[in-house]
């Protein structure tokens, strides 16, 4: 009996307890859900509701001084900006060149990242080691530094080249295409992917993989049936956030896309910027927006499922 | 009626942030001189920014040690968007935009649009008597205080004759494959100017003249010939792709680096670039003609609730002086005066005295210069 008492006692304070460390946790939250809110949220909404051609209030002087507004015609607004958005001629061309460059360079990424991480796990060792801090390199130069750098070294007088043409061979130019734009993500967007997906793959047990072994599994077997499903979760992670890294890029294909087709980024700033189409803007960064939401489901997804799996929900 | 209020509270709340961030900004300076310093606010290329700081400021605060000035740098206006909307709202709601004096492109929109402090009051800039007329209108409230124009420059070692007139330039870019180019109008003005060089051939005095002066949607619709033209060239051109240099240093890059022989360049850079050893010596410039490439006034606003506008007067006033502007000449900038040459030192003057600097061609009113980047982007890039 008094054993049971003193259990109950233990147990309402731990509930206390609890109630109260969630409501300290729940205000630590607050000042960055507050600035979300406030800094990110409101311009979004009032963004939107530029888009839809609400040009009256806090969007006032943007459409007062931005060219090509579409105002609103019925309650909820109008679609016309963005229907203007898809039947510009520019517009398939650059989501085009988004996507592409966004597809082709995330799965680049992931293979030479998992390439680098399968191999840091079963071979190991100090080469292991010493590629993988090697490969973090890019994250600590400045991308408008290495896009610059990459635009001389590819250029019409750069190091390829010229080292081409003393042994009597014309090397393309890379700069002003999205092959460069291609190099330029791959470079910047790496050292976070075989950070994530190394980092999931050390936690692979040493004993699935050698019974896997013992059991006469080769190479190819262990690493598709054994480590790609255990870090199945980073893997995904690394992905999305590989391929919305790249969806929004500005600096790279600034300095190394050609003028036209190009990535819509720096499409979006041309049409904020020198040709003074803020709607138009806006209307582009929504369908930016709306693509890496697509992405971003398989994050959640595979975070669910990681969840499913191991019993949390 | 709770509509009306939510935005009311909405719109006083987006105030109250502008005012916040803005008193943020310029407490400090304002606290310890109130009044005399002139808040500058540039935007324009490096060049520009290196003529205010490397040279006229030092001589100003030299001349006139009660003011100072702080500078605010925008590269290449890439901001010219937002800062209009900052100054337009300054000025509707009668605030201090925090900036009083603005040297760059956005100067005569601001005109355009009455949110400058009037030119009527010539008194209180008495140096303008020396500018043109004709300069000052183009201006409507915006101050000229130099010039430049864009000239085309060439490779002297590979091009022995260079081609004269616009006809014979676009004819030599075709028989020189991948010798000339221009950058993105978007970029930068040089390659705007030889864009607009183009379209302007295929029309009318009259129908160019509108162009300049007023918004005109009808008009840009006669563009199309242009287009086919420049269009025509992306086989041609450097790269012979379709592609073009981002911007005026792109340009000047790689017309120094020997990769092509012909292009479009700012006056003043080029001076610069020559002098500083920067480009080849071999690299010379001069003026096309039928028609030439655009050149003309660079104009300073002072926005008309500018808090220390008496002060940006003063810095205006002076940078109008015959020093001033033997110094926008001669220093590194190599810009034209806005003033008569026979005004300037003679020395600076000899080597200008050739260009008159109320005949040189405009180029477009500010929105059909921002609808002729767009559809330059739309028609002319990496359709070969």
């Amino acid at each position: 009996m008094t054993l049971f008492k003193e259990v109950t006692a233990v147990e309402s304070l731990a509930v206390k307890k609890t109630a109260r460390l969630s409501l300290l946790g729940f205000f630590m939250a607050m000042p960055p859900v507050l600035v979300i809110i406030s800094f990110i949220g409101a311009p979004i909404l009032l963004a939107l509701a530029f888009s839809l051609g609400f040009i009256t209030g806090p969007n006032r002087i943007v459409a007062l001084i931005g060219q090509e507004i579409y105002p609103k015609t019925s309650w909820w607004g109008t679609l016309d900006a963005f229907k203007s958005v898809i039947n510009d001629s520019r517009f398939p061309g650059d989501l085009k060149t988004t996507l592409t460059v966004t597809i082709v360079s995330t799965t680049l990424v992931i293979i030479m990242a998992l390439g680098m991480a399968i191999y840091q796990r079963i071979i190991g060792g100090r080469i292991a080691s010493i590629l993988v801090a090697l490969s973090l390199v890019p994250l600590f130069v400045p991308v408008v530094i290495s896009a610059f750098a990459l635009r001389t070294f590819y250029d019409g007088t750069g190091f390829l080249k010229t080292v081409f043409y003393h042994i009597g061979l014309n090397f393309p130019t890379l700069t002003m295409t999205s092959n460069a734009v291609v190099i330029g993500v791959i470079w910047t967007s790496l050292p976070f992917a075989i950070l994530m997906i190394s980092s999931g793959m050390q936690s692979v047990p040493d004993a699935l993989i050698e019974s896997a072994q013992d059991a006469g599994a080769g190479f190819l077997r262990i690493v598709a049936t054994i480590m790609i499903p255990l870090a199945f979760v980073p893997i995904v992670i690394a992905t999305t956030f590989t391929a919305i890294g790249i969806m929004g890029s500005f600096t790279i294909p600034y300095f190394l896309g050609a003028n036209q087709p190009t990535m819509l980024g720096v499409e979006i700033s041309n049409f904020f910027g020198p040709y003074n189409r803020p709607q138009h803007s806006v209307v582009m960064a929504f369908i930016i927006f709306s693509a890496a939401a697509g992405i971003a489901i398989l994050y959640i997804w595979a975070n669910i499922r990681s969840a499913h799996q191991s019993g949390r929900i | 009626m709770l509509k009306n209020l939510l935005k009311k509270k909405l719109i006083g709340a987006f105030a109250l942030t502008t005012i916040t961030a803005l008193s943020l900004g310029v407490t400090a300076p304002v606290s310890q001189a109130a009044g005399t310093t002139v808040r500058l606010y540039i935007s324009a290329d490096t060049n520009i920014q290196d003529l205010w700081v490397k040279t006229l400021i030092p001589a100003f605060t030299k001349d006139f040690p009660q003011y100072d000035v702080d500078v605010t740098f925008d590269r290449n206006g890439a901001n010219d968007a937002q800062t209009l909307a900052k100054i337009t709202a300054a000025v509707a709601t009668k605030r201090d935009p925090g900036m009083d004096l603005i040297d760059g492109g956005i100067s005569t929109t601001l005109g355009g649009a009455g949110l400058l402090f009037p030119l009527s009051y010539t008194s209180l800039i008495p140096n303008l008597k020396n500018v043109p007329k004709v300069l000052i209108a183009n201006g409507k409230g915006a101050i000229p205080y130099r010039a430049s124009t864009v000239l085309m420059a060439y490779n002297s070692k590979n091009v022995k004759n260079p081609p004269k007139t616009l006809n014979e330039v676009l004819t030599w870019i075709k028989a020189n494959p991948g010798k000339f180019t221009y950058n993105a109008p978007s970029g930068g003005g040089s390659g705007a100017s030889f864009v607009v060089t183009v379209l302007d051939s295929q029309l009318t005095a009259a129908e160019t003249l509108k162009l300049q002066t007023v918004a005109d949607k009808e008009t840009q619709a006669k563009w199309a010939k242009g287009w086919e033209i420049l269009r025509s060239l992306n086989k041609y051109t450097y790269g012979q792709n379709g592609t073009y240099p981002t911007n005026n240093a792109g340009t000047l890059d790689l017309l120094s680096k020997g990769l092509v022989d012909l292009a479009p360049v700012w006056s003043d850079q080029i001076a610069s670039a020559l002098k500083a050893g920067t480009m080849p010596k071999d690299i010379k410039v001069y003026s096309i003609t039928n028609p030439s490439l655009t050149g003309g006034p660079a104009f300073l606003s002072i926005p008309a609730t500018a808090k220390n506008r008496s002060a940006a007067r003063a810095l205006v006033n002076w940078v109008l002086t015959p020093a001033a502007q033997s110094l926008i000449v001669a220093g590194n900038m190599n810009g034209l005066p806005v003033i008569p040459v026979s005004k300037l030192d003679t020395e600076v003057a000899a080597n200008i005295s050739s260009i008159d600097i109320t005949t040189l061609r405009p180029g477009y009113y500010s929105t059909n210069g921002n609808d002729m980047k767009a559809a330059w982007a739309n028609e002319v890039p990496g359709k070969l």
